[in-house]
């Protein structure tokens, strides 16, 4: 660039400059002020980068360091999360089976789906599932998180009991559920039933009942993953200053007292979250209907059918993958009503 | 405005984030099919490289279990030593879903596979309504390939008058028996020419139900081609009829069995999870059906001293209703083909036609394994494999006369095969009665294929 150009584009932007200082004497709303700055700061920084001849400004250089920080783990996202997630938007609409050329479906999909007697088991036992898991996995969180915080003998000892379901493996823990809760007579749940005087016709065949599979199920999960929760829960505890509690033993509290006006208040944000995750999580269940209920051939029965499930099923059994990212798409939707709704409820106890 | 902007954004991203997760399985499915394949590279690397001399032309062909499968290396050898300009490359999928890695592998145009080992009739359905497997008619008709040797089977595998896959294993079903059970209970050993009645009365003189020393007369494993598929052994009935009046007596026979305590319970088999070899090896169950792929396994366990309790086995043909010929069985055929994606269709065929010809059911057979083309000198390489039962039945044993395919060519099949496989586990499980459980068959089955 020679010098008269240079020149003459400073005038231009100056030119600019005046135009916008000009105007930002004739309005008075706020709002539009600010954005009317921001604009004079960015002509002053291009003034200042021709000026000097530098490629980039200092804050466009910030800005580069920043974004060379984030793009590793954007790029991942993007290549692996964010663009199949805008692809199954668009199949839904389509119909394809990976190879012949994709066709246009419109909302086919979605009408087949609620004739479907597969897709309406999966969103009912989805939803009882949740309503089931959710709640009976808090409450015993809770319980053992609130147990294991107090100065007991052993206590190391018990949380890692605590969490230990959590980091096994499911193959293995759901086998080894599966031989307790054996249908026969004679397996080990069904013996102490047996034994309580439940006539031996009507032992339930747990994972093998159509009646009690999603029981099984629940009862597995809650096992499961009630350690982890225990966990945030137990760093919840932990942030509760003492001294409220001093105050309330000086003021002659009971220990449910002490639970109810302390600790459960206190604990609204950690309660808030492990709902959230909770709630995704058990939207996302299909491992452990797989493993519970799969049985030799891997086909789940319209009893225990969860909506992942069914949108395996779907597109890698069927090769339906329009209507397998249809289904995705509903729960998807499920997932996020829900979750707008808890963070409205959240706003009530923030802070 | 702007904060409730920014939480919407928050759970979008939470919900979006946490449903990625649902990705994952299928993710490491993936994972597993490269790092075998990995493996299997590796060691056709090493074979490549012990002759390279020119150029050599490499065809890659997806197989399942090939530590457990003898013939696939010498079936490999055996083409490679008639084509010295070429190296097979074989690629494990592992087997508990084959096909639907294979299918998720042939999806797109980015596969380089040239033959493709095909595992069981509605896999294969499922690649030819994708359209990514070669039709084979013209390769059959230039080559002049009898496909009378397979005995209908190849028939059996139309779809719309063309044939994508030619069979080269054909395991059918037959009755295993532990000799031991009956030598102590003095019990005569069942024939080549039984009735289903015959059969159960046999099943029901064996059985001992004192708790602690329990002989089991039959076994059935929990696929529904176990029980369901006895019904269409009698060639007038086949499983996509869209009516299943027909399989009520052989469900009332095994739901009678289970009561009495003939066979072991079926929820107890699903949710332990028992394989059907387990169940023979542990010495209480004297008759079981299942398909002869499980020869290599009795004799390969027998000889290495895990299976104790079984060593003295024996084969019969299939039980058959009154009159209907003996010798009627499932069949379950394990078939090759070519994608169309293949760079080197010309060179695949004649691996396939090598394997499904009478070379390569030699070779197959001297394993003991059995090969789609059955003919007298094959079955006496079977039975004179080690540890194959050298009594006469069992040797006739393993002459058919009809064979089914244990799910026909449609292009439902997998749809059918799930609402099949529904309506099987209420029956065993007892959830509902026979009679609903064929009513619900009827219903859905029919639904389906009205579509």
């Amino acid at each position: 660039m020679t010098e008269a150009e240079k020149a003459q584009k400073i005038e231009a932007l100056r030119a600019k400059r005046q135009e916008l200082e000009t105007l930002l004497k004739q309005t008075d709303n706020a709002k539009k002020r600010d954005r009317i700055i921001a604009k004079i700061e960015t002509t002053e920084e291009k003034i200042k980068k021709v000026r000097t001849g530098q490629r980039f400004t200092r804050q466009e250089k910030r800005d580069m360091v920043a974004y060379s920080f984030i793009a590793p783990n954007f790029i991942g996202f993007a290549v692996f999360t964010l663009g199949p997630i805008i692809f199954a938007f668009v199949l839904a609409f389509m119909k394809w089976d990976g190879n012949s050329p994709i066709e246009f479906a419109g909302l086919n999909n979605f009408v087949e789906m609620f004739a479907n007697d597969r897709f309406k088991a999966s969103f009912v036992n989805t939803i009882v599932y949740c309503i089931a898991t959710v709640p009976l996995t808090l409450i015993c969180a809770l319980g053992l998180a609130v147990l294991l915080n107090q100065k007991i003998k052993g206590r190391n000892f018990f949380r890692t009991v605590g969490f230990f379901p959590y980091v096994a493996s499911l193959v293995a823990v759901a086998a080894v559920w599966n031989m307790l809760f054996s249908p026969q007579k004679s397996g080990p749940i069904n013996m102490i039933l047996y034994n309580l005087g439940v006539a031996a016709n009507d032992l339930p065949k747990w994972a093998a009942d159509p009646n009690w599979v999603m029981f099984t199920i629940v009862l597995f999960s809650v096992w499961k993953n009630m350690g982890y929760y225990m966990v945030i829960y137990l760093a919840g505890l932990q942030g509760i200053n003492a001294e409220l509690y001093e105050a309330a033993s000086l003021d002659g509290c009971n220990s449910w007292q002490r639970f109810r006006y302390i600790t459960w208040p206190q604990l609204q944000p950690t309660t808030f979250f492990v709902t959230i995750i909770l709630t995704i999580n058990c939207f996302k269940v299909y491992d452990i209907v797989y493993m519970l209920a799969g049985g030799s051939n891997g086909i789940v029965n319209t009893s225990a059918m969860v909506m992942v499930y069914h949108i395996y099923e779907e597109a890698f059994r069927n090769w339906n993958l329009g209507y397998a990212s249809a289904v995705a798409m509903v729960l998807f939707l499920m997932v996020l009503v829900i979750t707008l709704i808890q963070f409205r409820g959240e706003k009530k106890y923030a802070n | 405005m702007k904060k409730r902007a920014l939480s919407f954004m928050l759970a979008f991203t939470m919900v979006a984030a946490g449903l990625a997760g649902c990705s994952s399985s299928s993710g490491s499915s993936d994972t597993t099919a490269a790092d075998t394949t990995a493996a299997g590279s590796e060691a056709a690397d090493t074979t490549a490289a012990e002759e390279s001399t020119g150029e050599k032309t490499t065809l890659k062909w997806s197989v399942w279990d090939i530590s457990a499968t003898p013939y696939y290396q010498l079936l490999v050898d055996a083409f490679e030593e008639k084509h010295p300009d070429v190296t097979v490359e074989m690629v494990d999928l592992g087997s508990t879903d084959y096909q639907t890695v294979l299918a998720t592998e042939l999806t797109g145009s980015g596969s380089d596979f040239d033959v493709v080992s095909i595992k069981d009739v509605p896999g294969y359905t499922t690649l030819v309504n994708k359209g990514v497997l070669e039709p084979l008619d013209s390769y059959i008709e230039s080559s002049g390939v009898d496909l009378t040797q397979y005995k209908g089977i190849a028939d059996q595998v139309r779809v719309d008058g063309q044939l994508y896959e030619l069979p080269y294993i054909n395991s059918f079903w037959v009755l295993f028996y532990n000799k031991d059970i009956f030598d102590a209970a003095g019990v005569e050993y069942p024939t080549n020419d039984m009735t289903f009645e015959e059969y159960d009365a046999l099943a029901r003189s064996l059985t001992v139900t004192t708790p602690g020393q329990e002989v089991y007369g039959a076994h059935y494993h929990t696929w529904r081609s176990a029980v369901q598929l006895f019904g269409v052994l009698d060639g007038e009935h086949t499983i996509l009829d869209g009516n299943y009046d027909f399989l009520k007596p052989y469900y009332e026979m095994v739901i009678n069995e289970q009561n009495d305590g003939v066979c072991q319970d079926y929820a107890t088999l699903k949710t332990s999870g028992l394989h059907y070899s387990g169940a023979f090896a542990q010495g209480n169950v004297a008759m079981m059906n299942q398909g002869t792929w499980f020869f290599s396994t009795l004799i390969e366990k027998i000889k290495t001293g895990e299976y104790t309790e079984c060593t003295n086995w024996g084969i019969v043909k299939y039980p058959h209703a009154e009159g209907v010929e003996p010798g009627s069985t499932l069949s379950q055929i394990t078939s090759l083909a070519i994608p169309t994606s293949s760079d080197n269709k010309d060179l695949a065929w004649e691996f396939i036609q090598f394997l499904s010809g009478e070379e390569g059911a030699e070779i197959v057979a001297s394993t003991g394994a059995i090969p789609a083309i059955m003919s007298d000198s094959v079955v006496d390489l079977i039975s004179s494999t080690e540890g194959f039962p050298q009594d006469e039945n069992s040797i006739e044993a393993l002459n058919t006369s009809n064979l089914y395919l244990e799910m026909p060519v449609h292009a439902k099949s997998s749809e059918i095969e799930t609402a099949l496989n529904e309506a099987h586990d209420s029956i065993m499980t007892g959830s509902c009665t026979i009679d609903e459980g064929i009513a619900q068959m009827n219903e859905q089955v029919s639904a389906i294929l009205a579509e």
